[in-house]
């Protein structure tokens, strides 16, 4: 038994918790959660919690049904919205094999090795997201129009606001949790809100967004309001995106820092983001995994359709922020290609990849866009060379399955997986008949 | 010495002299004596008691020499240091001094050239000086050189700068020099060497704080933010240096009180930065030795400094298992002892847990090849510390068994080794006599690296290779006689004895005390035998005593011979797939053949023989129970030959000679399938050697199979040879399927078809029914059940399948195949190859199906189609329920029939163009298509190597598992100890199951992705 396996020991008995629940994520980046009894808890330490692995998403199958949950102490936290007496709390878990081995399927632990592969290059990888949700009052459901709670419009003060209130107690709820927030504000579309994590490692984030996302939830309940975050709820306003900053460390350096480069870019810098670029279109189908992602991506704002970057260009996939002088460390990339429903584990697994491919392989990065590419025609960008991102989900998995990189950063087992649910996602979207279909087609045809 | 004053017999005699004291050059010996400096100093030296003590030098030539150096030199630095140096060579009351200086000056050149440098210095002989000095007086003397005081907790130089760090180089040279002396002129340097060798781990400490205090002298605030600890690490750490390595360091700092935590470790790293510098870093006066802090978390790539939290998150959360056992020797030796100690508090307890982690036996195996392996090629003769046998090797032993043990055992905690080994041996963990001995073994191994670094002050750890060299070294360690060659062989021995200690230590108290060899052995309490067993791989310890009590108890002679033999065979169990496995096939194959004359002889004879049999043992049950059903091939493993396979020729002339004098039909199959058995076993145990590919074992396989086909067939035609009708027809039969390919498996099939061609004027009915009779008859051989192992002969791609008539004539096979042929049998003729009977048949045969087979333009669309159809269907019907299609070896994404049935839609589309695609085996074909430009040489690749490994992987699977059938033999397995266990089959190292499966499926899913485009595109 280590230090911190006692300490969390040591906490379920002072603050009197009663149940420990044990979250992990699924292939698709859904939440899942086992409570066990503090008891039970030294035990799970020991051996891990066995469960049926067959009932979770691309867990396993049927025959290797048998997995256990392992959990990490480092990622104890108290529930703070289930009370203070007779408390709840929570860790996540590694998935492992009976035999103790790491599960293959576990989208914690792929994004683990790829940190482990940086590592071994001298590597660590940060991530600062900034995660969109919009609120919609009660109730939320798919077959009634949804009501935003607010109509307010980009960096708004709403007086009164429910999304302000929401804000204020979600951030403290999160504060509480351990997780630091860097900025909050009302977001261009009607009820729509951003919250920015501070920048940790990519572990520690992908773990804090999990946790991000059900403390969203939770407190939209107790306000009686419905938080969601579904890529493009809304035709006619912006999409919910997960723009992300990213920077590789070299032990204490910022590996893309260099002072007096142009934008004060290390080469490392614009290898990474050539590997980005490179890449993007076969990472596509994990960062924006869903039918509706692309309707998101395809609808103008601030969601990027096409492969370029450029310096403090909003409409390029990667963007390199205006550097602050004196702040070598601060020097990041922003991914703004994935949205608020991916799974961040493996997502964050994959532009940490992609970028070190830019790396390893020297790739030249492309001259950054200047202009706003989304006013450029057809012809002007083939000119430039700017490629667009896919276009449907169909297309996001015809590039991903050719992609090496995708197979081995997942691992052959997740990228099988992933390939067969987003074809059966796809077919059965194909098969729906829509409103669109039966406005414009049933009164003429 | 005569007094005649002829000067030539005066030098002949002097030179005479010299020789016999020990001098290698006595020409430059005499000139030396006749040197006006030293003569100014010491008076004439011929029959002078001086050149006697300087012949008891290491090197009397280098000691010469390096005096009258010093003469010269004291003599240039005033009339004080020449009297005194005076006084020191000729007082007879000064002996002692005069030895030590001698000793010095013969054994490191180095040390010569200091006091060349600082005559003055050699005051610090003057006087006997114990090799064990308080740490704390070392401690305040260095950092006296530097104007700091030894009672401030934070001492600060006052002697800055380059002075300042010349004036602690100083300071530890002439300490240096004092261990130096004391060491040399010891008559018993091998007790001595663990007192040197903490003296100079204390003195690199003293060294270290004093460094600490120069580097807090160039702060602003001296350093006072910040409590920064220096922790020793590796011989350091275990106090037990060397006279020149590199030291490692680890730096751990907490913030003073009321200063930020940020600013405090940046200033820490500051001061880590300049205190190495201070010790390595050019400058007037030498460096004293490299400070190396890479066993730092992260390594080189970690930040220099961290606080003692941030050390302990490291741990827990990344550290390997190699570093745990590398802070095993961790210990506190500068700077703030409340912060040092804070530290190796904090992560001592997970030193003691490593054992738990996942891993520990994959990580602590990989270590020992580490170890063991990285020697450098041009160096591996030379290495004193890497490479079996080497002081590394020594070390990891007793630092396993520390770590294996000392989680229960507070007792064997030290961090110096021998220290560490007396624990061991006092708390019976290992034999007395054992432990004994490799502590010599080490004490030798560290005196010889000590006397080698002393003579330049260089980091070396390589036995030197010059004459003189080796001479000096030789009687530096007391070896007077014998010179270069014995110290050579006695340095060789040790690194024998090591290896084999490292067997004695490790395995030999695992078994019982019954069985103990002498009455210093020890058997281990049954608590820390199953701990060691579990710690080097045995998954079921308590079962693994039991075999070895049984193994080794009793008076027997093999009892007697498996006490010999099983601690090394322990060892090599381990070293497989699975150790258990190994051990239980070996009480097995003990009980079988124990009592056989050669066999226990063999093994204990033939080290080459048990290791082979070890390692077959622990990774193959089918070779397993292989070689316990035909005992008699473990004797092949003693021989190189025995292993290789054997040609057809060979074995067919075998069956020949086996057919030739046997009579009762039975008997000679039973025979045949005796020789099929015993190639089976042959060709199992050369390729879990590694020492043939896949291809060579499936022509192994096929060309058994094709000789006892042969055979039987003979059998059953000599039947009907002898009986009431006679032979009525001639027959022949048809290899089909992964026969006709040559690419058996161990549990494969045999496909066949059978023809005949009744004799002129036979009746053809009669004839028809009699090769049915022989056909059937040979079926049965084979088959049936018996003895020796079954060969199933499966006729069923006749025409008409099951339905069909079993053999047909030449005639009705050509009417069938000109009405009635369908795609698919065109395509499994492409396999088709004549093996037994009638070898004109077997040719009219091929030149029947050639056309069907190979037509002229290609097949047409309307054949392609039905083939792309059945594969489909095929793929869709034929696996097997709940398998998954990445997995399955044979039908599944990218396994054998994808590939094989891409290469044969190309043979029958383009086999009657190209010459070279007319050939029953898959990969000749897929070369030929490739040559002929009909698929890219990337697809090709791709191909190949998808078949490649689907192959090899089935045969890794019967050999793992010892099961030749059934729905699991065609599956890649879940299980992560299967996987592993096909892992070590495929050659890869322990831990590699996970990249099996992942190796497979991405090869799989490459080889589709071929199949799709080339089988189903265009």
């Amino acid at each position: 038994m280590d230090r911190q396996q006692e300490f969390v020991l040591r906490t379920v008995e002072e603050r009197d918790i009663r149940f420990i629940r044990l979250w992990f994520t699924d292939v698709l980046g859904i939440l899942k959660s086992v409570a066990v009894a503090p008891a039970e808890l030294e035990s799970a330490f020991a051996e891990g919690i066995g469960f049926d692995g067959s009932a979770i998403e691309g867990l396993t199958r049927v025959y290797e049904a048998d997995m256990l949950a392992k959990p990490d102490p480092s990622t104890f936290q108290v529930l703070p919205w289930r009370g203070e007496t007779h408390g709840t709390a929570r860790m996540f878990c590694d998935i492992q094999t009976p035999d103790g081995e790491p599960s293959l399927a576990d989208s914690r632990y792929v994004l683990k090795r790829a940190l482990e592969r940086a590592s071994d290059k001298g590597f660590t990888f940060y991530t600062h997201p900034e995660v969109e949700f919009y609120l919609f009052e009660n109730p939320a459901e798919p077959d009634q129009p949804l009501v935003p709670v607010d109509s307010g419009g980009y960096f708004d003060h709403v007086p009164r606001g429910t999304g302000h209130d929401f804000r204020r107690a979600a951030i403290t709820m999160l504060e509480s949790m351990g997780i630091s927030v860097e900025f909050s504000h009302h977001e261009a579309g009607p009820g729509q809100n951003e919250i920015d994590l501070r920048y940790a490692d990519a572990l520690t984030t992908a773990d804090n967004i999990m946790t991000f996302r059900t403390v969203v939830k939770e407190v939209a309940l107790e306000q009686g309001i419905y938080a969601s975050f579904m890529p493009k709820p809304l035709a006619d306003h912006p999409g919910s995106g997960m723009h992300t900053h990213l920077s590789l460390f070299e032990g204490d350096r910022n590996a893309f820092h260099e002072p007096g480069a142009p934008l004060e870019l290390s080469a490392t810098a614009r290898k990474f983001i050539a590997g980005l670029l490179h890449h993007a279109a076969e990472i596509t189908a994990i960062t924006n995994q869903y039918v509706n992602s692309y309707k998101r991506m395809w609808g103008g704002a601030e969601a990027p359709s096409y492969i370029c970057w450029g310096h403090n260009n909003r409409s390029a996939l990667v963007r390199v922020p205006m550097y602050k002088p004196g702040k070598g460390n601060s020097s990041r990339v922003e991914y703004r290609g994935v949205d608020s429903a991916t799974n961040p584990y493996l997502a964050y697994a994959l532009l940490l990849a992609a970028g070190l491919k830019g790396i390893e392989e020297g790739y030249e990065l492309p001259d950054g866009a200047e202009d706003d590419v989304w006013e450029l025609t057809d012809a002007e960008r083939r000119a430039l060379g700017i490629q667009p991102l896919p276009s449907s989900l169909e297309q996001a998995i015809a590039i991903m399955e050719k992609s090496e990189l995708v197979a081995e950063t997942l691992g052959e087992h997740v990228f099988d997986f992933v390939l067969r649910n987003k074809r059966e996602e796809w077919n059965a979207y194909r098969q729906q008949v829509t409103p669109f279909e039966l406005k414009r087609f049933l009164s003429v045809l | 010495m005569t007094a005649d004053g002829d000067p030539g017999r005066r030098t002949g005699g002097l030179r005479t002299q010299l020789t016999r004291l020990g001098f290698t050059d006595p020409g430059r010996a005499a000139s030396l004596l006749e040197d006006p400096d030293l003569r100014a100093l010491a008076g004439p030296l011929e029959g002078a008691t001086l050149v006697e003590e300087i012949a008891t030098a290491a090197s009397p030539d280098d000691a010469l020499l390096a005096l009258t150096r010093l003469a010269t030199a004291a003599i240039g630095a005033g009339e004080a240091r020449r009297a005194e140096l005076r006084a020191l060579l000729l007082e007879p009351g000064r002996a002692g001094a005069r030895a030590r200086l001698v000793a010095v000056l013969g054994a490191s050149t180095a040390l010569a050239d200091h006091l060349v440098r600082h005559p003055e210095d050699v005051d610090v002989l003057a006087e006997p000086s114990p090799i064990g000095a308080d740490v704390r007086t070392v401690r305040a003397e260095i950092l006296a050189a530097v104007g700091a005081s030894g009672d401030d907790a934070a001492p600060v130089a006052t002697r800055g700068g380059q002075d300042g760090t010349d004036a602690m180089r100083r300071a530890y040279r002439r300490r240096l020099l004092m261990i130096a002396a004391a060491d040399l002129v010891s008559s018993e340097p091998l007790t001595l060497l663990p007192a040197v060798a903490a003296a100079l781990a204390d003195l690199a400490g003293a060294a270290l704080e004093a460094a600490l205090a120069l580097a807090r002298a160039e702060q602003d605030d001296h350093g006072r933010c910040v409590h920064l600890a220096v922790i020793g690490m590796g011989k350091c750490g275990g106090r037990e240096l060397n006279y020149v390595s590199d030291v490692d360091v680890v730096y751990v700092a907490e913030p003073a009180p009321g200063h930020d935590e940020q600013e405090a470790l940046a200033c820490a790293t500051r001061l880590a930065t300049t205190l190495a510098k201070a010790c390595s870093s050019a400058s007037a006066e030498p460096a004293l030795w490299p400070v190396d802090a890479a066993l730092r978390p992260e390594g080189k790539n970690g930040p220099l400094v961290r606080t003692v939290a941030s050390h302990v998150t490291y741990y827990e959360r990344w550290a390997k298992t190699w570093e745990f056992q590398a802070l095993l020797k961790a210990r506190v030796v500068a700077g703030d002892t409340e912060v040092g100690r804070a530290y190796t508090d904090a992560l001592a307890p997970m030193v003691w847990s490593a054992v738990e982690r996942e891993n520990f036996v994959e990580d602590s195996q990989a270590m020992r090849r580490r170890v063991e392996d990285h020697v450098p090629a041009a160096e591996a003769d030379r290495q004193l510390k890497l490479g079996v046998g080497g002081l590394r090797d020594v070390e990891f032993t007793v630092q396993l068994l520390q770590l294996v043990h000392g989680r229960s055992d507070e007792s064997i905690r030290s961090p110096n080794t021998l220290t560490a080994l007396a624990a061991l041996s006092a708390g019976g963990y290992v034999g007395r006599d054992h432990a004994a001995r490799l502590a010599v073994c080490y004490r030798l191994l560290r005196a010889l690296e000590h006397r080698i670094q002393l003579h330049r002050l260089r980091r070396t750890h390589l036995m030197p290779t010059a004459e003189a060299d080796l001479r000096r070294l030789a009687r530096s360690v007391g070896i007077r006689t014998g010179g270069a060659d014995a110290v050579v062989e006695r340095w060789r021995t040790v690194r024998r004895d090591v290896r084999h200690l490292h067997e004695e230590l490790f395995y030999r108290p695992l078994l019982p005390a019954t069985a103990s060899l002498s009455a210093e052995d020890v058997s281990l309490a049954p608590e820390a035998a199953r701990a060691r067993l579990a710690a080097i791989g045995y998954r079921d310890p308590a079962g693994a005593l039991r075999h070895i009590a049984a193994l080794t108890e009793g008076l027997s002679r093999r009892a007697a011979i498996q006490r010999q033999l099983l601690p090394v065979l322990l060892g090599w169990f381990a070293e497989g797939a699975d150790a258990d496995a190994g051990l239980l096939a070996f009480r097995r194959l003990s009980d079988e053949l124990g009592t056989t004359h050669w066999y226990l002889k063999l093994l204990r004879d033939s080290g080459v023989a048990a290791h082979r049999l070890a390692q077959l043992l622990s990774t193959s049950r089918y070779v397993a129970d292989a070689l316990a059903r035909s005992p008699e091939s473990v004797a092949w493993l003693d021989d190189d030959a025995e292993l290789a396979p054997r040609d057809h020729a060979r074995l067919a002339a075998e069956a020949d000679a086996v057919l030739t004098r046997q009579d009762d039909p039975v008997g000679a199959a039973t025979l045949l399938r005796a020789l099929r058995r015993r190639e089976l076993a042959r060709t199992a145990a050369a390729e879990v050697l590694g020492r043939s590919s896949v291809t060579t074992a499936a022509a192994s396989l096929t060309a058994a199979a094709d000789v006892v086909l042969a055979g039987a067939l003979r059998i059953a035609e000599y039947e009907v040879r002898h009986g009431p009708d006679g032979l009525l027809t001639r027959n022949a039969v048809i290899a089909m399927g992964r026969l006709g390919g040559r690419e058996l498996g161990y549990g494969s099939d045999a496909d066949v078809l059978f023809v005949h061609d009744p004799l002129p004027g036979v009746d053809e009915p009669a004839a028809q029914a009699q090769a049915v009779a022989i056909a059937m008859r040979v079926r049965s051989l084979l088959g049936d059940v018996g003895p020796e192992p079954t060969l199933e002969v499966d006729a069923d791609l006749r025409p008409e399948g099951r339905n069909g008539p079993l053999v047909r004539s030449l005639a009705a096979y050509g009417e069938y195949y000109q009405r009635w042929s369908s795609p698919w049998e065109s395509q499994a003729l492409l396999r088709a190859r004549p093996v037994a009977g009638d070898t004109g048949l077997g040719e009219r045969f091929v030149a029947l199906v050639d056309p069907l087979r190979y037509p002229p333009g290609g097949a047409d669309a309307h054949v392609l189609k039905e083939v792309r159809r059945l594969k489909a269907r095929m793929e869709a019907e034929r696996l097997p329920r709940g398998v998954d299609p990445a997995r399955h070896l044979k039908l599944g994404r990218g396994g054998l029939s994808d590939v094989e049935w891409t290469v044969q839609l190309l043979q029958l589309r383009h086999g009657h163009d190209h010459a070279g695609l007319r050939s029953p085996s898959t990969l000749e074909a897929l070369d030929a298509a490739a040559a002929a430009g009909l698929v890219s040489a990337e697809d090709a690749a791709t191909l190949r190597e998808a078949w490649v490994l689907s192959s090899r992987l089935r045969d890794a699977v019967v050999l793992w598992t010892g099961r030749v059938g059934g729905a699991a033999a065609d599956v890649l397995p879940h299980d992560r100890r299967a996987l592993g266990g096909l892992a070590r089959l495929l050659g890869l190292p322990p831990g590699s199951g996970g990249d099996v499966e992942e190796t497979y499926l991405r090869t799989g899913r490459r080889a589709r992705a071929v199949v799709e485009r080339v089988f189903y595109g265009d």
